[in-house]
C-alpha cells in the first residue's frame, strides 16, 4: 500500500491504518529526533508528538513533498523547539545553583575522535547542527533537508559546509596527529 | 589533503554521533494512543469551553424570553386605555424584545465562529450539536414572538435556524461531507457576515442592534 493510498484511509477514520503509516515511517522519525537529542526518554517524547501533529494535521497534507519528508519536518521542528526548551532550563539551573562551567576537555583527556567530534557536533548551532546530522549522518539530501527546515537546498548545502568547516577547526590537532 | 583526510575520518566517526539504539515501536505507540485519547477527553472542557458558556446563556435567555412572552397582556383592556398607555406598551414590549434578540444573535454569532474553528481543528460536534439545541430554541421562541415584526430581522433568525438545525441533527461521529455543508451553508446565505451586522459591537444594548 503506497503512502497516498495509507493518508486515505486513515483520513476516512481507519485505526488500522494509522498504525500502519506510524509502522512504516516511525524509525526514521525515532532515528532523526534521537540523533538530535541523544537521550532515549526525550527521542520518545519527540517521536511521539510527531506523530500526534501529523495525524492531527494529515488533512492538511497535500502530497508536494513525500510524506517521510513531510514527517521528517514535524520531528525535526519538535526536536529543535524541545531542545531550545531543555538549554533554556539548564542555563538556569546553571546560573541559579552557581555551577563553575565545564572547562574545555584537552586533547589529552579526551583522546577519542568520536568522542571530541560528538562534542564539537553538540556545540554547533542549531541550524548547522541540524542539516549535519541530517546529511552526514542520517543520509538525507538537501532537497528533503530543504524542505524539511524549510530552506532552499542552496542554503542547506551552504550551512553544511560551515558545519564541517567549524568540526574541522574544532578537530584541527587530530589532522595533524 | 589534510582537510580531505580529516573530512573522512570526520564522516566516519560521525556515523556513531548519538546512534539511536532500537525504536521501542510498541512503547512509543501506547504513548501515542494514551495521549491522544487524553486529549479527545479533555478536548471538550478546554477547548470548546466557551461553547458551555454560550450554552448557558441561551439557556438563561430562552427563560427569559418565555417568561417575557408570558408577561406580555394580548387580551383588551376592560377600561378604555389612556392614549399614552397604549403608545408605551407596545414599545417597552418591542425594546425587550431587541434586548432579547440582540443577545441571541451574539451568542449566535460567537457559537457558529467557534464551531467553524472547531470543525476545522476537529472539534467535538455533540457538544456543539447540544448548544445548537439550545440556541434553536431561543430562536424559535423569538421567531414566535408577537414582537417579531421586523422583517430583516426575521429573515435573519430563518436563516439562522437552518444552520442552526443542520448542527443539532449532527450525529456524533458526523461526515465531514455534512460539517461541508453546514459551513457551505454560512458562507452561502452570508449568514455570518449578516449575524455580525446585526450583533452591536459594544455592550449589550438595542442601539443599532438590528
Amino acid at each position: 500500500m503506497d503512502d497516498q493510498e495509507l493518508i486515505g484511509r486513515v483520513l476516512a477514520g481507519d485505526p488500522s491504518a494509522e498504525r500502519a503509516l506510524y509502522d512504516a515511517h516511525v524509525d526514521r522519525v525515532f532515528r532523526l529526533v534521537y540523533r538530535m537529542a541523544g537521550d532515549l526518554d526525550r527521542a520518545q517524547d519527540y517521536t511521539q508528538e510527531t506523530f500526534i501533529r501529523a495525524f492531527a494535521r494529515l488533512g492538511e497534507f497535500r502530497g508536494e513533498a513525500a510524506l517521510s519528508t513531510w514527517l521528517g519536518s514535524i520531528a525535526i521542528s519538535i526536536a529543535l523547539n524541545g531542545l531550545r526548551k531543555v538549554r533554556r532550563l539548564r542555563d538556569r539551573e546553571v546560573a541559579l545553583d552557581d555551577v563553575p562551567p565545564m572547562g574545555r576537555m584537552t586533547p589529552e583527556a579526551e583522546p577519542d575522535l568520536k568522542v571530541r567530534l560528538a562534542q564539537a557536533i553538540d556545540r554547533l548551532p542549531d541550524g548547522y547542527r541540524a542539516v549535519f546530522v541530517m546529511h552526514d549522518v542520517e543520509g538525507y539530501t538537501h532537497e528533503e533537508i530543504g524542505t524539511s527546515l524549510g530552506v532552499h537546498p542552496g542554503t542547506s548545502k551552504a550551512q553544511l559546509f560551515r558545519a564541517r568547516a567549524r568540526l574541522r577547526d574544532a578537530l584541527a590537532d587530530f589532522a595533524k596527529e | 589533503m589534510l582537510d580531505d583526510r580529516l573530512d573522512d575520518q570526520l564522516r566516519d566517526a560521525a556515523k556513531d554521533y548519538n546512534d539511536p539504539p532500537e525504536t521501542p515501536r510498541e512503547q512509543i505507540w501506547a504513548r501515542i494512543v494514551a495521549e491522544r485519547a487524553e486529549k479527545t477527553e479533555k478536548r471538550p472542557l478546554r477547548h470548546l469551553r466557551p461553547l458551555r458558556w454560550a450554552a448557558g446563556i441561551a439557556a438563561v435567555l430562552a427563560l427569559g424570553i418565555g417568561l417575557g412572552r408570558l408577561s406580555i397582556d394580548t387580551t383588551p383592556p376592560v377600561t378604555a386605555p389612556a392614549p399614552i398607555a397604549t403608545a408605551t406598551t407596545p414599545r417597552v414590549s418591542n425594546a425587550a424584545y431587541q434586548v432579547a434578540t440582540a443577545e441571541h444573535l451574539s451568542q449566535s454569532e460567537a457559537f457558529l465562529t467557534l464551531f467553524r474553528a472547531s470543525v476545522r481543528q476537529g472539534g467535538n460536534e455533540q457538544l456543539a450539536s447540544a448548544t445548537a439545541r439550545q440556541l434553536l430554541a431561543t430562536n424559535r421562541l423569538l421567531l414566535d414572538s408577537p414582537a417579531a415584526n421586523d422583517g430583516k430581522t426575521r429573515l435573519l433568525l430563518q436563516d439562522l435556524e437552518l444552520v442552526l438545525a443542520e448542527i443539532a441533527q449532527l450525529s456524533p461521529q458526523p461526515r465531514s461531507r455534512d460539517l461541508d455543508l453546514i459551513t457551505e451553508g454560512l458562507e452561502r446565505g452570508g449568514v455570518m457576515s449578516r449575524l455580525r451586522t446585526a450583533v452591536p459591537s459594544g455592550p449589550s444594548t438595542t442601539q443599532g442592534a438590528l
